[in-house]
């Protein structure tokens, strides 16, 4: 059986303590090298999830700039259409704007299930595990309130999802 | 022999077992495994076997999930499980997870029609999206009259339904897929003045089921339809086409700043599906699925992946057709719902068909227009079930109320604005033309081929005279009349349609008439326009047996009537005097206070009765 037309699925990773961290909150998120902002690539778009839900731009397109940098998750035959399917339902449901917390449930987060959902592997650990490295320390524990109150989202995308549900 | 019992023995007791084993293996359940199913909202644990199948696993998940099996789609380790395959192919073991992602079918996707989606590469006709409803509103139905257009359309497929409503969309397809049939019908002085009437439009927009529905779902939709300004204002650009693409081109602009606000396109994505899209898709049902499903298909279901990018020009690629990408107010929305209404229900046709009668004319120029009229001159059946429309029948009854009506119409067809002369000629015959096609006897033998073609024949025979004797002509005149008609009408066989009619039309008796008659139901290639009023008049009263008007209810009838007198009204040179229109109007405004009767009048004039909007037009030029 002929597979179907596999599209590659990459992960960019763009390091916001380098600039955007140092204004985006007052603390050291660079802590660690961390303060990193996920977004997954596939279809030629750029997927992430921020404070506004599911956005999506052209690669590279966000406030961000190009990433710092990019792993290869792997490849999917998912097609684009099924794709944005499946966005829209994570929209309304696990990942809606106001689902987001920086350190729980962030652009990562979505990142990483995006990446399993494609291709079956998760993100690389290092990026999934800054959260708890940073709320493990007592600084961390200590400004948690106000970090939870911090909310990312990079502009430059535009809204994924079905925000009145009509699926 | 011990050995060999002993060797055997021991194979036979691990044969047994693997034996046993195997059996039950063959035999007995396989492993069950535990497969964990993952939506983006949900996730259940399956216990299936190990060696099922993916169409199995389907089946269960979508007992559980409560969709059907076509919707769902599977996906594990990137890859998509399609359904003849096994789970252990995919290598799905126990434990694991797989990915679900159930397709909404809210999409009336790929209605077949090509039209529909040449339309949306139809951008430069003049309706603006905005009005672009309103106009195909009272543009589509006068299509109804064309099943015409619509077999057209059909003949590509097999001439094959006789669905009357199913023509009437494949007309209004027709429609969108020609700009230039567009342009012409909104130059048409008849739709603008129809246009001009914003209770007409509101009943028409009304009186759609399906705009009902809408209205139910989108209160601010009734609003709209209420506001006399907006409507004015809508009825205004529908009018002029200039103004039209101007407003449409604000409005994308306007559009595409909103896009760019942060959160901007949300409000917009959200305006959209709310309101818009509903309307689209109803209104698309009609003319054959959603052009935009695959533009934004990815905007659809996409969300917002392809406008994000740009400036989301993709709605003026096709502004006209069904105006949905233009994500504009609610007003674009109502207006695309008139015009899917509009398309469909019955009394609107009625009001329309009336209107149609004038576009008859150019369209029938087209070629495609012609080799419609041919099939439907070869099909009775089609004539029949065309003429059986009730709308016509009541377009039918309310023009034979009104004579003076039926006249403006035909007058105002194209064919005979070129000629005067046939315009007198036929004034004066029409009421009797009218009697005529309300009597029974002539609606029979409108459906008879035989006759059609005995007429067809007498028209022949004297469009032969005529050139031989033209002094012979005239005293033919009223008593042929009718009977030229009858053969105008009737598909003619060997003679291509468009020989007789043409050469008639110089013959100023048989000219009016022929082509009148077939412009109604066989509408005759050629017969350019012909009274569009008789053409339809003819159709409806063919049919119906009893031409009493039992299909409409009061106040369909009273839309008719009130139709027929816009028509009336705007189209006649010698409008019934704005001073008598108004009457009740500036009686009002005197009361108000408003003495100065000019400006009343003008102002009720550039309103179109509408009293609140003269006031404030009043009020507008005297600053207080």
């Amino acid at each position: 059986m002929e597979p179907p037309n596999l599209y590659p699925v990459k992960l960019y990773v763009y390091d916001l303590s380098k600039g955007l961290a140092r204004r985006l909150s007052p603390i050291m998120l660079g802590e660690g090298e961390g303060a990193r902002h996920t977004s997954i690539v596939v279809h030629k778009d750029e997927f992430f999830f921020g404070s506004g839900g599911i956005s999506s731009c052209p690669p590279g397109g966000t406030l961000l700039g190009p990433p710092d940098s990019v792993v290869d998750v792997g490849s999917t035959e998912v097609t684009e259409e099924i794709f944005l399917e499946y966005l829209s339902s994570l929209g309304e449901s696990l990942f809606r704007g106001e689902a987001y917390n920086l350190f729980e449930h962030n652009c990562n987060t979505f990142s990483n299930e995006v990446a399993q959902f494609l291709t079956g592997r998760k993100i690389p650990s290092y990026i999934t595990d800054l959260p708890s490295e940073v709320l493990s320390t007592p600084f961390g524990q200590a400004l948690r309130p106000l970090l939870d109150s911090i909310q990312i989202q990079p502009p430059g995308g535009s809204s994924v999802g079905r925000p009145n549900g009509q699926s | 022999m011990a050995e060999n019992g002993e060797s055997s023995g021991p194979p036979r007791p691990s044969r047994g077992p693997a034996a046993a084993q195997g059996s039950a293996a063959a035999q007995a359940e396989p492993k069950i495994i535990k497969v964990t199913v993952k939506t983006p909202k949900e996730k259940e644990e399956f216990a299936v076997p190990e060696n099922s199948s993916v169409q199995q696993f389907k089946e269960a998940i979508s007992k559980r999930f409560k969709s059907q099996t076509d919707q769902l789609v599977l996906i594990f380790a990137g890859k998509i499980l399609k359904d003849q395959d096994t789970l252990i192919q995919h290598g799905i073991h126990d434990g694991l997870t797989v990915h679900l992602v159930i397709k909404s079918q809210n999409r009336p996707q790929g209605q077949s029609t090509q039209p529909s989606n040449a339309a949306g590469t139809n951008a430069t006709s003049a309706s603006t999206p905005r009005s672009n409803s309103t106009p195909i509103s009272t543009n589509s139905n006068p299509f109804g009259l064309g099943s015409l257009g619509g077999l057209a359309g059909l003949s590509s497929l097999g001439l094959s339904s006789t669905n009357f409503s199913e023509l009437q969309s494949q007309m209004q397809q027709q429609l969108m897929a020609s700009p230039e049939m567009m342009i012409q019908i909104m130059e048409n002085p008849f739709v603008q003045s129809m246009l001009s009437n914003p209770d007409l439009m509101r009943q028409l927009i009304m009186a759609n089921p399906q705009m009902q529905q809408l209205i139910q779902r989108n209160p601010e939709i009734s609003h709209l339809l209420n506001n006399p300004d907006i409507m004015r204002q809508t009825l205004e650009i529908a009018r002029n086409p200039a103004m039209m693409q101007e407003m449409m081109r604000n409005q994308d602009l306007a559009l595409s700043n909103l896009e760019s606000i942060p959160g901007g396109y949300n409000a917009l994505r959200r305006m959209y599906t709310d309101i818009q899209e509903p309307m689209l898709n109803a209104a698309q049902e009609q003319f054959g699925g959603n052009p935009f499903a695959s533009v934004g298909s990815s905007s659809s279901s996409g969300e917002g992946t392809q406008p994000s990018r740009t400036e989301n020009r993709d709605p003026l690629p096709n502004p006209w057709a069904p105006p949905p990408a233009t994500q504009s107010s609610a007003t674009t929305s109502t207006t695309t719902s008139t015009g899917s209404g509009s398309g469909n229900s019955s009394s609107n046709a009625t009001g329309n068909t009336v209107a149609a009668a004038n576009y008859v004319a150019s369209i029938f120029s087209t070629p495609g227009m012609q080799s419609l009229l041919q099939q439907i001159t070869e099909n009775p059946q089609l004539i029949q079930n065309m003429l059986s429309a009730p709308y016509m029948r009541s377009m039918m009854q309310s023009l034979s109320q009104n004579p003076d009506l039926a006249a403006q119409m035909m007058l105002n067809s194209p064919l005979f604005t070129a000629n005067p002369q046939l315009q007198e000629q036929m004034r004066p015959q029409l009421p009797a033309f009218l009697q005529q096609m309300q009597n029974p006897d002539t609606l029979s033998a409108m459906s008879n081929p035989r006759a059609m073609q005995a007429l067809m024949q007498i028209q022949q025979g004297l469009q032969t005279l005529a050139t031989e004797a033209p002094g012979l002509i005239p005293s033919f005149t009223p008593g042929v009349g009718v009977g030229v008609l009858g053969t105008a009408i009737g598909p003619v066989g060997p003679v291509t349609p468009l020989g007789p009619i043409g050469p008639i039309v110089p013959f100023t008796p048989i000219g009016p008439i022929g082509p009148i008659g077939p412009t109604g139901p066989a509408g005759p290639p050629g017969s350019t326009g012909s009274g569009g009023p008789t053409g339809p008049t003819v159709s409806s009263a063919a049919p119906s047996e009893s031409t009493s008007p039992t299909s409409e209810s009061g106040p369909n009838q009273q839309f008719i009537q009130q139709m027929v007198q816009a028509l009336a009204g705007a189209n006649a040179p010698q409008l019934p005097n704005p001073e008598v229109r108004f009457q009740q109007q500036l009686e009002q405004l005197n009361a108000m206070g408003f003495l100065n009767r000019e400006a009343n009048l003008q102002a009720l004039i550039a309103t179109g009765g509408d009293i609140n909007a003269a006031i404030e037009r009043l009020l507008g030029s005297q600053p207080s």
